[in-house]
């Protein structure tokens, strides 16, 4: 899934510690909902949310379909300005692979986004059906049941998932620190063969 | 699900660095360059920001979100806490850019000053403190509002949203359902602001 480049939401950026708009980001989106509130219910209908996300993104209507009704955890057929942020910040962590780091930081919203049924669990189906958004990946997860799936049932509760989000966000670190070694020897040799030419 | 779990705190940020090429960030260095280019502005942003740490989930409607910035409770207190007197050159420039007030109030409590500093020695330091107010004025006016640049590309992109959802509208309720009425409603408003935006008055 990718943003429109050029688009409005694509000017917005997120935070990159707390993975939050700011204050100006979330005034230009109020501004911004309004101006997709014809009604003036200030929410959004689903027609409207499916006609916005298939303008901004390359979601195709199943996917569309899929993450409003996650976000439509009343059951209202709307939604109000509260989900819509938290939609958009969804998509600006995606745009800016800030994935790891938007879960972790928030890691009880995302969970309630998940549990779709409202178990208090949720399992490999709900990784799977929002991994274009949340970019979970099936051998991380295998990994993590391995290791931390205290009871046993191939589910997650919340703490499991904390847990889940910690160790996902430690592989990042571990993967930016080792990539950020490698530019800097890079450069270091680069930098080298220009001095002995 | 009943809760609404998402924390909306907010922080001032530092600029995105790490992704969008420059080349593709005019948009975006028209929004941060308009505030850069006046640097006692930002005082505003980090006040907002302070005065704007709240739990969005204790909002429930929109509306809730957007309050204007204009006048928070602790600008009225500053304001009842100075003195009431002569106000002298000093005092002013010391308070420039108190973007706490709102336009209208900003005015009137500055013409006030002004009527008060009857006390200014010449007409030169008073032309300089009208001159220095309306400035101040304008500039408290601009920072309530949204770039333009970004207003445009923000009205232009909802109104291409909304005419694709009248196709819908119209295929799903019929055209003369009240809700195909006021999406066109909303379309002709947005047009009418655009045009109107476009419209270069004659000198």
């Amino acid at each position: 899934m990718k943003l429109k480049t050029g688009s409005f939401l694509w000017c917005l950026y997120l935070d990159k510690l707390y993975c939050l708009l700011s204050v100006r980001n979330v005034r230009a989106l109020v501004e911004y909902f309004g101006l997709l509130d014809p009604h003036h219910l200030s929410t959004m209908n689903d027609m409207m949310f499916y006609h916005f996300l298939h303008h901004v993104t390359n979601c195709n209507r199943k996917q569309i379909t899929s993450v409003f009704n996650m976000l439509d955890w009343e059951a209202a057929g709307a939604i109000s300005f509260d989900q819509f942020y938290m939609l958009v910040c969804i998509l600006l962590a995606h745009e800016n692979h800030l994935e790891e780091q938007f879960i972790f930081r928030h890691s009880r919203p995302v969970f309630e986004l998940l549990d779709l049924d409202g178990a208090l669990r949720i399992g490999a189906e709900s990784f799977e059906k929002y991994d274009f958004l949340f970019n979970i990946k099936k051998h991380n997860l295998r990994e993590f049941y391995q290791d931390f799936d205290i009871t046993g049932d191939c589910l997650l509760n919340y703490k499991e998932f904390k847990l889940f989000t910690i160790f996902t966000m430690d592989k990042y670190q571990e993967k930016q620190k080792a990539e950020n070694k490698k530019e800097e020897q890079k450069a270091l040799l680069e930098k080298e063969y220009a001095t002995q030419s | 699900m009943e809760e609404k779990p998402l924390k909306a705190r907010t922080k001032s940020l530092s600029p995105n660095d790490s992704v969008k090429s420059s080349s593709k960030s005019d948009i975006r260095n028209l929004w941060t360059k308009a505030t850069l280019s006046q640097p006692k502005l930002n005082v505003l942003t980090n006040v907002c920001d302070d005065s704007d740490q709240e739990d969005s989930s204790s909002r429930s409607k929109s509306g809730q979100w957007y309050r204007r910035k204009t006048c928070p409770e602790r600008a009225w207190e500053k304001r009842d806490d100075r003195k009431k007197g002569s106000i002298t050159q000093g005092e002013l420039d010391g308070h420039a850019l108190e973007q706490e007030q709102s336009p209208s109030s900003f005015q009137k409590n500055h013409v006030e000053g002004v009527q008060d500093s009857g006390e200014l020695d010449s007409s030169v330091s008073s032309v300089n403190v009208l001159k220095h107010t309306h400035h101040r004025a304008y500039w408290a006016e601009q920072q309530d509002r949204l770039p333009l640049p970004l207003m445009e590309l923000m009205v232009n992109e909802a109104l291409e949203i909304l005419t694709k959802a009248r196709r819908s509208y119209r295929s799903a309720f019929g055209k003369d359902h009240f809700l195909t009425h006021q999406l066109q409603g909303q379309i002709e408003d947005l047009e009418k602001q655009r045009n109107g935006r476009q419209q270069v008055p004659e000198p």
